[in-house]
C-alpha cells in the first residue's frame, strides 16, 4: 500500500491525504475499553467499563472518570497515561480562564482548548498524537452538553455517543433508545444497559464507573453503592 | 562664669530640627515618605475552629477610596485569608494561591490544608523580596485541626492562637491581649473579634466603616459580610436637598456655540438588513 511509506512520520501527509499516525491513534482508541455518554434534558451521564488487568489490582486506586471543573467531567477510551496528561492540562487551562475572567469556563471553551492541545501534538516535531478520545460532559448557562474530542483535535457535540471496543453495537443501541426529552435517571439506566450489551462477563458496581451532572451543575462520580442501586433498578 | 545657661528639659516634641528641615526642603531635598497600610485585620482560634475579622476601609493616602471593601479573601472552602497592605497585591496573591490550591485539590483528591496555602504564600512573597506588599492573616480548619498564621511581605510567617495585622493592629491587639483565653465559644470568639476590629476602626485613621467576620469550623464556613455597621449615615434628609436659582451668585457668563458637525439629510436609502 502506498500509504505505508508515510505511516511513520506524523508531520507528512500520505498521497491519499491522510495523516496515517492519526489513523493509528484512532485504532488505539478503538481497541480501548468502551465508554459512552448520554445528554438528557436535565443533565448528562458518562460511563465506562473498568476492566482491570488482574483481580489482584486494587480497584479503588483506579478512577477513569475525572472532574475538570466543578461543573465539567470527562471520560476516555484509549491510553490511560495520555488521558492523565490531558486532564492535567485541561484543569490548568480552566484555572487560567477563571483567573483572567473571574467566571467559570464555559463547556465549549474548555473543549476548544483541549482540542487545540490535541491538535498541537499532530503538527509538532518529536511528539506523537494522544492515543485517547475524550467524552466531555458539562452543565453551564447553555444547559447540559456532551462533546467528543478525537486524537486529531476535532470535536463534535453529541446527544449520545460511544467510543472504544464496542462502539458500533453501542451506537446502534443508543440510536434505538435515545429520546429527545429523556430525563437523567432514564439516561443512566440506558447507559448501564448499553454497557451491559457489550460486556464480557458479569457487570457489577465495581467494574463500571458512572459520572453524572445534574441541573445543580455539580459533576460527581457515583459511588459503588449508588451504582449498585441503579443496577438493581435496571434488573 | 563660662558655659551656656541650662534650660530645664521640657517634655514633648523637640522642634529644634524643624527649621533645618524646612530649609533643606526649600533647597529641593525630598523628605522620606511613610507607608500606611490602613487596615485592621485579626484572627483567633476558638474551641471549634477559627474566627477572622477585618474592617472595610480602603485608603488612598488621606482619602477613603472604598467605604465598604472586602478584605477577607477566599482561598479554599475551608480556608480564608485577610489581607493588609497594597490592595492589588493582596487580591492578586490570594487569587493566585487559591487557584493553585484548586489544582492541587484535583490532583490529590483531598481537602486543602492550611499549611499548603501558607507555604505557597510565603515562597511567593520571599521570591519577590518584599516588593509584593501583602501582609496576611491566614486561617482555616482542615483534617489536622484549626490553624491560624500571619504572613509578612518579606515571606516570614508566625503561627499563633490570636493575631492582628495592619495599621490598626496595635489597637486590636490591646483588646486581644486583655480578653483572649483558650477554649472560647463561637459567640465569645465573634464578640472578641468584633471588639478588636472596632478598636481599630475608632482609634486608627487608616481603618474604618464596617466589621466583616468569617467563622470557619470543621465542615462549615460562614462569611458574615458587614456583621456590624458601627458607622451608619446618621442623617439623610427625606425631602432631598433643593437649590433654588439665585442662591449661587453668578460672577461671569460666557457662551460658546459648538459648530454643527453632523448633517441630517431627509430621504435616502434605508440600510440593508
Amino acid at each position: 500500500m502506498g500509504d505505508s511509506q508515510y505511516s511513520f512520520s506524523l508531520t507528512t501527509f500520505s498521497p491519499s491525504g491522510k495523516l496515517v499516525q492519526i489513523e493509528h491513534a484512532l485504532t488505539a482508541v478503538g481497541s480501548g475499553q468502551t465508554s459512552l455518554g448520554i445528554k438528557a434534558s436535565n443533565g448528562v451521564v458518562i460511563a465506562t467499563e473498568k476492566k482491570l488487568p488482574s483481580i489482584l489490582v486494587d480497584e479503588t486506586s483506579v478512577q477513569k472518570i475525572q472532574a475538570l471543573t466543578p461543573n465539567i467531567g470527562v471520560v476516555y477510551s484509549g491510553m490511560g497515561p495520555d488521558f492523565r496528561v490531558l486532564v492535567r492540562k485541561s484543569r490548568k487551562q480552566a484555572q487560567q480562564y477563571y483567573r483572567l475572567y473571574k467566571e467559570h469556563i464555559p463547556v465549549t471553551q474548555l473543549v476548544r482548548e483541549t482540542a487545540a492541545v490535541m491538535q498541537e501534538f499532530t503538527q509538532s516535531g518529536g511528539v506523537r498524537p494522544f492515543g485517547v478520545s475524550l467524552l466531555i460532559a458539562g452543565y453551564d448557562d447553555n444547559g447540559p452538553q456532551l462533546y467528543q474530542v478525537d486524537p486529531s483535535g476535532s470535536y463534535f457535540s453529541w446527544k449520545a455517543s460511544a467510543m472504544g471496543k464496542n462502539v458500533s453495537n453501542a451506537k446502534t443501541f443508543l440510536e434505538k433508545r435515545y429520546t429527545e426529552d429523556m430525563e437523567l435517571d432514564d439516561a443512566i439506566h440506558t447507559a448501564i444497559l448499553t454497557l451491559k450489551e457489550g460486556y464480557e462477563g458479569q457487570i457489577s458496581s465495581n467494574n463500571i464507573e458512572i459520572g453524572v451532572i445534574r441541573s445543580d451543575r455539580e459533576f460527581r462520580v457515583l459511588s459503588p453503592a449508588e451504582i449498585k442501586d441503579f443496577l438493581e433498578e435496571v434488573e | 562664669m563660662t558655659g551656656s545657661m541650662d534650660l530645664p528639659t521640657k517634655g514633648g516634641f523637640n522642634f529644634d530640627l524643624c527649621k533645618r528641615n524646612a530649609n533643606l526642603e526649600m533647597k529641593g531635598l525630598k523628605l522620606p515618605g511613610f507607608l500606611k497600610t490602613g487596615t485592621t485585620i485579626v484572627g483567633l482560634v476558638f474551641q471549634d475552629g477559627v474566627v477572622l475579622g477585618a474592617d472595610t476601609r480602603a485608603t488612598e493616602g488621606p482619602i477613603v477610596a472604598d467605604k465598604n471593601c472586602e478584605k477577607i479573601h477566599f482561598m479554599a472552602p475551608n480556608i480564608y485569608c485577610c489581607g493588609a497592605g497594597t490592595a492589588a497585591d493582596t487580591e492578586a496573591v490570594t487569587d493566585m494561591v487559591s487557584s493553585q490550591l484548586q489544582l492541587h485539590r484535583y490532583a490529590t483528591g483531598r481537602e486543602s490544608r492550611v499549611v499548603t496555602a501558607l507555604t505557597l504564600l510565603k515562597s511567593h512573597l520571599f521570591k519577590y523580596q518584599g516588593h509584593v506588599s501583602a501582609a496576611l492573616v491566614l486561617g482555616g480548619v482542615d483534617c489536622t485541626g484549626p490553624h491560624l498564621h500571619t504572613v509578612y511581605p518579606h515571606g516570614s510567617t508566625d503561627t499563633l492562637p490570636f493575631a492582628t495585622m495592619g495599621s490598626g493592629s496595635l489597637a486590636a491587639m490591646s483588646v486581644f491581649e486583655s480578653q483572649y483565653k483558650e477554649g472560647l465559644t463561637r459567640e465569645e470568639g465573634i464578640q472578641l473579634v468584633t471588639a478588636a476590629i472596632r478598636g481599630g476602626i475608632f482609634n486608627d485613621l487608616g481603618s474604618g466603616s464596617n466589621v466583616d467576620v468569617c467563622v470557619i469550623t470543621k465542615g462549615k464556613t460562614e462569611y458574615l459580610r458587614n456583621h456590624e455597621l458601627p458607622n451608619p449615615r446618621t442623617y439623610v434628609s427625606s425631602k432631598g436637598y433643593s437649590f433654588t436659582k439665585g442662591q449661587t451668585e453668578v460672577l461671569y457668563t460666557k457662551i460658546t456655540l459648538l459648530k454643527q458637525k453632523v448633517e441630517v439629510t431627509e430621504g435616502g436609502d434605508a440600510m440593508e438588513e
